[in-house]
């Protein structure tokens, strides 16, 4: 699917815990288009008109799924771009945004007992997955999560609603059980299953080498990040 | 208002003034003025968007790229829509997409077979043998003009790896019998849709039913951007990989003036490049250059909101020629929509039976001295072209048909230009060509 630039208002920005804000969009034109796992560029120049070049954006995933008529993105404060975002943006503000992009869920993959390890807010791409029907091509998938604390895991509706009844899911809260062992999510699985990882860069490039070590192939670990 | 917002105001202002001074009023003088097969149907809105587009100078893709391209994926209700310099370079696009080392064995390799018909247009034959792959070129049917599907099963062998068939002038073939035979001998499926934009099989938009489409936009076809077409996927991989042949063969999919849209620019691995070589210089295919320039989009963009228009226009000229041949059912076979199809007719098509006292290139001679165009079924048996002798091809069976229409069968327009006054004029002179042979 060819990226379109979509003019969009915002309905609602949620900030269910500190530092971490949920923004809700609706288009004001066409339907969005994507499919589960891409991303989206957000511009909040208010200078741009839809016709030169497309100004300064940031990536995000689309947390909600491509049947759902408005879009979802969490994001937390970290840089320049998204505390201009939490001082600057309002509900009922008018942003420009394009999409979809990345090919997470669109290259090529082994569906046959998947692995999903996500750090924080690098869940958003899964959930998008795991609410569409498409999940349910996959079987016996596992679902290994990395949150702070409890407090910070605000996606239980929505992995509870997951379309997969086979999906088993590990949830470890760093500030009680420590990091995702990723020793473990290894030992729990195996060398031929696909290895899906979002979240932290340092995260992606540790469990990456991790597993790649281990003689996990490179093609079968496939992560969803961005420099 | 901005100086420079009422500046281009003032000048839409006098585009249309233009339009109006120039185009508005087109008189048909029976003997005098021509009955086109095929032209370009506008009105001020194509000016105002060419001179927008001008006046934004974006030229590369831009606004109206995008405005146009997802139009046409909402009318067929296909996810990608990449836009092209021409229906011949989305033929080649659409080809050159399926030998990608990417699709790994399901790619099309030099010497696979690709099943198609020799009485159509090169462009959809050309692409197989510039590829290094043979086309086995089955007879068509009279009247429908396409590939006859009985045939069609006897000519499949375990080296056919995929189906090119064109909805020939708008009347699709018969895509159910077509895509069962792909789908069960695992065949790819490009649908040639450059004569049939809008024609509707079971309710569906041909151009939707294969893994890629194309579409053209000559200025005979149903819309126009002067040069111009597009190839249409439902698959993201497919849609990718055409973008990656038209675009120079580059592995980067960010569009003209972006950088970066994938966050990995300098942080990947391709080929022996050294790690983090800038992705928008990695070139995974061997591709060409083919993209369309915004102000033929922008053209398209006003074009396409009057196609459905265009082709209710085109369904009528066509009931009108049918009335005036179908009362000579000894000298003329009319042509019948395939079964299920709902066509958005290129062209009306006529062969004479073998019971007709003149020759098609008689009564073709006669009606163009009248100022009445016509065309032949484009290259009649493509393997009798001086540049397919000799080249590898193979037949199924035999083209009696083929070489039939190649010698008695021509095309009159049904293009929205057309008016009634035209066809009573064209049927004044049909009527006097016959009676002076049957006289």
């Amino acid at each position: 699917m060819l990226a379109k630039k979509y003019r969009s208002r915002i309905v609602s920005i949620k900030n269910p815990i500190e530092g971490i804000y949920t923004i809700e969009f609706e288009s004001l034109g066409r339907g969005y288009k994507f499919y589960p796992g891409q991303f989206l560029h957000l511009a909040i120049d208010n200078t741009y008109d839809g016709v030169g070049q497309w100004p300064e954006s940031r990536c995000f995933s689309m947390r909600s799924n491509p049947d759902e008529e408005n879009i979802r993105i969490t994001y937390a404060v970290k840089g320049k771009f998204t505390t201009q975002m939490k001082e600057t943006m309002e509900e009922g503000d008018k942003v420009w945004l394009k999409l979809p992009y990345g090919d997470l869920f669109i290259q090529d993959h082994n569906k046959e007992e998947p692995v999903f390890i996500a750090g924080g807010t690098g869940i958003t791409p899964f959930l998008s997955l795991f609410a569409h029907e498409s999940f349910r091509e996959y079987t016996n998938p596992k679902i290994y999560l990395g949150f702070r604390s409890v407090n910070h895991h605000i996606y239980q509706e929505e992995l509870a609603n997951a379309k997969n009844p086979a999906k088993t899911v590990e949830i470890y809260y760093q500030d009680s059980d420590g990091l995702i062992d990723i020793d473990r999510v290894f030992s729990e699985n195996g060398l031929t299953n696909d290895y899906f990882i979002s979240g932290p860069p340092g995260m992606i490039s540790a469990f990456t080498n991790t597993l790649v070590e281990k003689g996990v192939p490179e093609t079968n670990v496939i992560t969803d990040d961005w420099v | 208002m901005g100086k420079e917002k009422e500046l281009r105001q003032e000048i839409i202002d006098l585009t249309i003034k233009y339009y109006h001074e120039k185009f508005g009023g087109n008189k048909f003088i029976p003997g005098k003025s021509k009955v086109n097969y095929a032209g370009r149907v506008f009105d001020e809105q194509e000016l105002i968007n060419t001179v927008n587009s001008s006046l934004d100078f974006w030229l590369t893709e831009g606004r109206y790229a995008e405005e146009f391209s997802f139009d046409i994926a909402d009318y067929l209700e296909v996810d990608n829509v990449l836009l092209t310099n021409s229906g011949s370079s989305a033929n080649l696009l659409a080809f050159s997409a399926l030998t990608s080392e990417k699709l790994g064995n399901n790619r099309l390799q030099p010497g696979d077979e690709v099943i198609s018909v020799a009485a159509g247009f090169p462009a959809t034959v050309t692409p197989i043998i510039l590829y290094g792959l043979i086309p086995v070129f089955v007879d068509v049917d009279i009247p429908t003009y396409n590939i006859d599907v009985e045939m069609m099963r006897q000519a499949i062998t375990p080296k056919t790896k995929c189906i090119f068939l064109a909805h020939t002038l708008g009347n699709p073939f018969d895509i159910d019998a077509v895509m069962e035979m792909a789908n069960e001998y695992n065949l790819w499926v490009i649908e040639d849709n450059c004569d049939a934009f809008g024609s509707e099989y079971e309710g569906q938009k041909t151009g939707s039913f294969g893994h890629l489409s194309t579409i053209s936009f000559y200025p005979a076809h149903h819309i126009t951007t002067g040069e111009g077409g597009a190839i249409c996927t439902g698959d993201p991989q497919l849609a990718q990989l055409v973008r990656a042949f038209r675009d120079w063969g580059r592995d980067c999919y960010c569009a003209g003036g972006e950088n970066n849209t994938c966050g990995k620019r300098f942080a990947q691995q391709f080929g022996d490049l050294p790690f983090g070589f800038d992705h928008k210089y990695v070139y995974s295919e061997i591709g060409y250059n083919l993209k369309m320039t915004d102000i033929q989009a922008a053209i398209g963009a006003a074009q396409i909101k009057k196609l459905p228009v265009f082709c209710e226009n085109r369904k009528e000229n066509f009931r009108k020629w049918k009335g005036i041949f179908s009362k000579f059912p000894e000298y003329f076979i009319v042509p019948k929509a395939t079964e299920k199809a709902d066509p958005a007719w290129f062209a009306f098509i006529v062969t004479l039976t073998e019971d007709a006292p003149f020759t098609r290139d008689q009564l073709t001679a006669y009606l163009n001295h009248e100022l009445i165009e016509t065309r032949n079924l484009f290259a009649g048996n493509i393997t009798k072209q001086p540049a397919f002798i000799g080249k590898k091809w193979r037949l199924a069976d035999h083209l009696n048909n083929t070489d039939y229409i190649m010698n008695n069968t021509f095309f009159l327009g049904t293009y929205p230009g057309l008016k009634d006054e035209m066809f009573e004029y064209s049927e004044q002179v049909i009527n006097s060509f016959i009676s002076d042979y049957t006289s």
